[in-house]
């Protein structure tokens, strides 16, 4: 009862930050200068009918959005205009149709594009990812329990320096070092490959995939280690470790049941809070390493100021954060029974 | 209608809370009602002693007297002046009057602040004693007049490097700075060890004799009260069960729970092994009150007619009443 | 002023929190190291014009020969892609990313704390929306925002600064919020609200002071997630052109061949000082968390000390006829830490439990106690150990046994009831299942075949419950969803689930109730007959044990006061502090009298006085109490006492008995 009523509200408030999200990303492409399209209107070397031209093109030739005079009091918007007809409904009417728009640059929906990308950014940041938390939970684990010991004080020199690498500068130094040591470095396969056996492709596909994918790993698993080793010494400090240690389990039965879950919580909200920390690595390796997911979309895209697939990159993006923030909530109620009774 | 000879009283006092928050889509609020009718009246220089178990309300009636929660309903008049919906001036001139010693001693002091900056605080609140002589001798007064002797040795120090005995005269001494006529004591001892209350105890009983301070002190021991509280009122979920002088209480308790409360009263002596009424249960949430008298599931003697109606209050012996149909005794 | 400080330790002035914490820090290596590390990059930032070989600010003619030169005597780090001296970049480079850093960490560290403190403070609607927005910020990946806005607006850095300090103050505001509650809830803030203080003076007195550490550690960290994003942001391509940052030097060698030119020194160098930089604040920041909550220090999981066997010998009081089960001799337990000499936390004490015997230790809070029952089960922290005497049970001395042989001793022989219930139960785990642990760890009879539970093993537990008063079917609820005295109840249940044949109860009725103590109690001493039992009590409360206890052991500052069976305690103590303690205790048949309290406190461990540990407080101390330690006597019939006042009061008996027989 009180877990759906928990799980109805995470939802609920997903789906609001979504919203706000939506209504963010249609206000800083409007608000904000630098759009060609509106750039272009203001051009004053353009004649009327070329200004015309390009305002019904993008559509904005369309009353912004529709001031909702019984709920606004300051009156900001049109008023008197179909809501239907605005921008804004215009936006979100396309949205849901899947319509992100038309590169400036290739004339190619959108949508299509980022969708070929969102799958290797996914396969980037899952392996990444599966391969960090790992490694940093494990060398967390180890430290936190030889806890003052040279193993502890190494394990926590080095994910701090790990933490401090910027993460496009050791993407920069891995393709330095993987290109002398002739390891792909550059896209997600050898051109010419497509004919090749799907295993032979795959195994193309995974060394490109080594260097951005070690980047990412060492990137995160520090910060993995220290999150896993602070809270474990928290935890093995708790007096019911001492209770446990008094009922004769021994060290490993007393970290595997007692420690390990509860210090693992904190790290579910980290894991969660992360991922939008997690995209900005993503973005930085992607553009290191020409990767071709969503992070190359933005930085090709900032630099051809293609602003229709920035807009729709980041809407992408983040509504993916915002997902995977709430399997990470849900994920937390169901391991620590304290949240529902809250 | 005020009867002047009384310094403090409380008239039909209740606090409720909303349990939990209101939620977006429930809107049904469920009520604790942590004081649910409470009348108490105190005379000047008297000491007053509130006991009860946790959730019986005396701390929160302690923070209601304080003004640090609003009543629900009821009223308080304390010196003739009707103070129980006080504005925000009034209340800060009340708090000259009426002081509050905290159960915690480790937990009421800022660690930031040293101790000679704790006892000085509520003078600079309060913009009194504004002169740095005149301040500094009324803040080494409080001190001394708590124990600390000589209070130069104290004035610089943190909480941290004092006992938890020291630490509550500390709290003690920046109570007594503002020269209350009411100090209402919430267990102050019942954090310390058992060889440091009696200190407290004979400190706040002096400071009663000397200063005709107004004490209500807020325990869960009735063994404590016997030393220097004149009269004893014993709560059980936000009433009033029972009120008497304190010899009159402990000699001749008449409310089953008094009772026994004072038979769990350990004694330090294993000759004197005796018949202990131990209360089955705990203090039943007060959110869902049992009808008829609210302490029927748990009394050992509770007969059909408790569980159906509220016992009256009824006089046993002069000032000494009780709320059970059990005790005989006439309606006030 | 040090000095002085030093060399009067009575004096009464003591040193300012600033100044203790300056001797904390200068402790940690760790903080030390990222100051130091710090220091010299701001150094070297502020005096680039000065300390760099060439003014890479002037514009000059560049002929292609000048690209990418390796380092040599001339350029020691070589050129960049504009023929410019890398070192010199370095230093101005790093005068750009420094003010990035630190401006934009101040705008995040400012709005994110003063909503913070707002939306914890006042609570609330106002913490409902902030913390909502807060959440809100939190989720949206901020590079991609970063990116869009610059994108979007001009790339100068007063823009870049803005923009990373308006989007980086989300995890400030959620962890002031979360401190400021903390400290809100805390009952000084109460008391200064019961002084009449308002919420300028609380926030400001109060609040801020309490929130400050964590805010510095915190700022410390925001500015190196500041650095790192405007590096980032730089090296996307969306920097200040004009203004040369170390992520714009990356920008422009990896855009413009630095890599096929071979050219490894124009990449490396500014990636280092982003490095350099970024580690120094993270080792500040590291150090200073620990500095300012130095926790993280030691846990139950660390190897114990191997315990020191000694000579034997000890005292025998208790039911006469009843086997002996728990054999405790002379065990002496330090203390040790790092340049300080060992605490000395227990010295010889002694004692013999019989079977279904109930002892109760009695002693102010910080005398040994618990020191002393953890160290039975071999269960003392890191930094202690038993330094001398034996714990013989079932006829093993367990200070030799190995830490398997122990783990079999633990909760089958000797089981232990924690003093908070609260933080010995794990909460994540369902009541039952933690006593069903124990049951399984022991016995491995119940271990089921098969997938899934023996359903004797449930039997068990609920057999359990139901011994210490809890329905079964509330095994399976949580900790938190039990109340103070159930807890305490479960906690019995599981001491009791390999039939032990001790107990040792730590303050089990310490944070409870008169009546739910009197529970507590009662449930302890039906168990003991019913089961057999022989206990342990805990207590720093002598009247709690008068009533069920056979034997009494009062401990004081580490050594035993006094021990003797109950009456001859309660009746005739002779040791001053039993007296003491004894005339402590209200007593209700004399109301009237007026209580009596030792004064004083009991001995710091790291400070013990030469002679008695109990002199500074005797009220019958002379001169031989303050100069030696006193030994433990015997007096008729298993009554111990440490106290010189024994002697004497021998020798003037025996001279009595001397001059009667002239």
């Amino acid at each position: 009862m009180k877990r759906t009523q928990y799980l109805l509200k995470r939802l609920g408030w997903s789906v609001f930050t979504i919203a706000f999200v939506l209504v963010l990303n249609f206000f800083l492409f409007r608000v904000l200068p630098g759009d060609p399209a509106r750039a272009g209107v203001h051009d004053p070397r353009l004649k009327q009918e070329a200004v015309e031209a390009i305002r019904v093109r993008f559509g904005l030739d369309k009353p912004v959005i529709n001031c909702f005079e019984s709920l606004n009091p300051v009156r900001f918007g049109s008023c008197d205009v179909n809501p239907l007809e605005t921008q804004f409904f215009i936006y979100v009417r396309n949205l849901f149709k899947g319509d992100l728009g038309i590169s400036y640059h290739t004339n190619r929906p959108v949508a299509e594009i980022l969708a070929e990308r969102l799958w290797n950014t996914i396969l980037l940041i899952g392996l990444g990812q599966i391969l960090s938390i790992f490694l940093g939970v494990a060398l967390g684990i180890f430290a936190a329990w030889k806890a003052r010991t040279a193993i502890d004080y190494g394990a926590l020199l080095t994910s701090l320096l790990a933490w401090s690498l910027p993460t496009f500068w050791l993407g920069i130094i891995l393709l330095f070092w993987g290109s002398a040591h002739g390891l792909p470095i550059a896209g997600k396969a050898t051109p010419g490959t497509s004919s090749w056996p799907l295993m032979q492709q795959w195994g193309d596909v995974l060394r490109h995939m080594l260097m951005p994918t070690l980047t990412y790993t060492i990137v995160y698993l520090g910060e993995y280690t220290l999150i896993m080793r602070s809270s474990l010494l928290d935890v093995l400090a708790e007096d019911y470790i001492l209770t446990a240690k008094a009922k004769g389990l021994n060290t490993f039965q007393i970290l595997k049941d007692h420690a390990l879950k509860n210090a693992m919580l904190p790290l579910v909200t980290v894991i969660a809070i992360n991922l939008g920390f997690t995209v900005a690595g993503v973005l930085q390796i992607e553009a290191v390493f020409s990767w071709p997911g969503l992070g190359g979309a933005i930085y090709e895209s900032v630099l051809r100021r293609d602003y229709p697939i920035l807009q729709g990159a980041f809407l992408l993006i983040a509504v993916a954060v915002i997902l995977a923030n709430l399997i990470a909530d849900l994920t937390y109620s169901y391991l620590d029974p304290r949240v529902q009774s809250e | 209608m005020t009867t002047p000879e009384y310094f403090l009283e409380v008239h039909e006092l209740k606090k409720y809370f909303q349990a939990g928050r209101p939620g977006i889509f429930s809107r049904r609020t469920r009520r604790v009602h942590a004081i649910d009718g409470v009348d108490l009246c105190l005379e000047r220089g008297e000491t007053i002693a509130l006991v009860g178990e946790s959730g019986c309300g005396k701390s929160t009636l302690a923070l209601t007297l304080m003004g640090l929660e609003k009543p629900t309903a009821g009223r308080i008049i304390f010196e003739a002046e009707e103070i129980t919906h006080a504005d925000e001036r009034t209340r800060k001139a009340l708090r000259q009057r009426i002081q509050m010693v905290f159960q915690d001693p480790y937990e009421s002091l800022n660690p930031t602040q040293t101790i000679g900056e704790i006892v000085a605080e509520p003078l600079v609140v309060h913009g009194l004693a504004r002169e740095g002589g005149e301040r500094q001798g009324r803040v080494v007064r409080a001190l001394e007049d708590a124990g600390l002797k000589p209070a130069a040795d104290y004035l610089h120090r943190y909480p941290h490097q004092l006992s938890g005995g020291q630490r509550q005269r500390v709290v003690i001494a920046s109570a007594l700075v503002l020269e209350p006529h009411l100090l209402i004591a919430d267990e102050p001892v019942s954090m310390l060890d058992v060889s440091i209350r009696a200190e407290i105890l004979n400190l706040l009983a002096e400071l009663r004799r000397t200063r005709q301070i107004s004490i209500i002190f807020i325990t869960h021991d009735l063994g404590t009260v016997g030393y220097f509280a004149d009269r004893v009122a014993v709560m059980y979920l936000g009433r009033i069960v029972e009120v008497g002088r304190t010899k009159e209480v402990l000699k001749n308790p008449q409310h089953p729970y008094t009772k026994a409360l004072l038979s769990v009263i350990p004694v330090p002596n294993p000759r004197l092994r005796r018949e202990r009424v131990i209360l089955q249960g705990e203090t039943p949430n007060p959110i869902d009150l049992p009808g008829g008298c609210r302490f029927h599931p748990r009394c050992p003697v509770a007969e059909e007619r408790c569980q159906q109606d509220e016992p009256p209050r009824v006089t046993a012996a002069p000032l000494h009443h009780a709320a059970c149909w059990l005790v005989s005794g006439k309606k006030p | 002023m040090t000095v002085a400080e030093e060399t009067s330790p009575a004096s009464p002035r003591t040193p300012s929190p600033l100044l203790t914490f300056w001797r904390t820090f200068k402790r940690n290596r760790m903080a030390l190291v990222g100051l130091g590390m710090l220091a010299l990059i701001v150094l070297l930032a502020v005096f680039a014009p000065q300390v760099a070989p060439y003014d890479v600010t002037r514009a000059v003619d560049v002929t292609i020969g000048d690209i990418y030169q390796p380092p040599s005597g001339t350029h020691w780090l070589g050129t960049d892609d504009a023929g410019k001296d890398v070192l010199s970049n370095f230093f101005f480079g790093a005068r750009v990313s420094l003010i990035v850093g630190f401006f934009a960490a101040f705008i995040s560290v400012v709005i994110g704390g003063v909503m913070g403190i707002v939306a914890g403070f006042y609570g609330g609607r106002v913490e409902n929306i902030l913390m909502r927005f807060t959440d809100i910020m939190l989720v949206i990946p901020d590079l991609p925002l970063m990116v869009v806005i610059v994108a979007l607006t001009k790339p100068n850095l007063i823009n870049i600064i803005f923009v990373i300090g308006l989007l980086g103050w989300t995890t400030t505001a959620r962890i002031v919020r979360s401190q400021t509650l903390a400290v809100k809830s805390r009952k000084f803030v109460l008391r200064a609200r019961a002084i009449g203080a308002g919420n300028g003076h609380i926030i400001l007195h109060h609040i801020l002071p309490l929130v400050m550490p964590l805010l510095v550690v915190n700022a410390i960290l925001v500015i190196s997630l500041a650095i790192l994003n405007e590096s980032a942001l730089s090296f996307i391509g969306l920097g200040d052109p004009t203004a040369l940052s170390w992520g714009q030097m990356l920008n422009y060698a990896f855009g413009r061949g630095a890599m096929s030119a071979g050219a490894g020194w124009a990449l490396v160098v500014p990636g280092l000082g982003i490095v350099w930089v970024v580690l120094s604040l993270t080792l500040l920041g590291h150090g200073l968390e620990q500095v300012l909550n130095p926790r993280l220090d030691t846990h139950h999981l660390m190897p114990g000390r191997p315990a020191v066997q000694g000579e034997a010998g000890a005292p025998a009081v208790g039911p006469e006829g009843a086997p002996v089960m728990l054999d405790v001799q002379n065990v002496s337990i330090h203390y040790f830490s790092d340049g300080k000499s060992p605490a000395r936390a227990i010295e010889n004490v002694s004692f013999r439990l019989r079977a279904g015997e109930l002892m109760g230790l009695v002693g102010e809070s910080g005398c040994g106690k618990t020191t002393l029952m953890l160290a039975l089960l071999r269960l003392l922290p890191a930094a202690g150990q038993i330094v001398n005497g034996r714990v013989l049970f079932g006829g093993r001395d367990l200070t030799a046994l190995g830490e398997a042989e122990l783990a079999d001793v633990r909760w089958k022989g000797v089981s232990i009831i924690f003093q908070g219930a609260m933080n010995a139960l794990n909460p994540v785990r369902t009541v039952g299942d933690q006593i069903a642990e124990a049951i399984l760890c022991h016995d491995p009879s119940y271990r089921s075949r098969r997938a899934g539970r023996d359903p004797r093993l449930d039997r068990r537990v609920a057999e359990l419950l139901d011994l210490v008063g809890i329905a079964k079917d509330r095994k399976e609820c949580f900790p938190h969803q039990y109340s103070g005295g159930m807890r305490q109840r479960a906690m019995i249940a599981m001491a009791l689930a390999c039939n032990p044949q001790v107990v040792i109860a730590d303050e089990p009725t310490t944070a409870l109730d008169v009546m739910i103590q009197a529970q507590v109690l009662e449930l302890l001493d039906n168990l003991r007959r019913r089961l057999g039992l022989s206990i342990i009590f805990v207590t720093h409360d002598l009247g709690v044990v008068a009533e069920m206890c056979d034997s009494v052991l009062v401990m004081y500052g580490g050594v035993t006061a006094e021990y003797a069976d109950v009456d001859t305690i309660y009746n005739s103590p002779r040791h001053p502090y039993t007296r003491e303690l004894l005339k402590a205790f209200p007593d209700l048949s004399h109301p009237e009298k007026r209580l009596a309290s030792i004064p004083g406190y009991p001995p710091r461990l790291d400070s013990l006085p030469p002679g008695c540990r109990f002199a500074p407080r005797c009220p019958q101390a002379f001169e031989r109490c303050r100069a030696e330690q006193p030994v433990l006597h015997e007096l008729n019939g298993g009554h111990f006492i440490t106290c010189h006042l024994i002697e004497t009061d021998r020798k003037r008996r025996s001279k009595d008995r001397q001059t009667l027989s002239f």
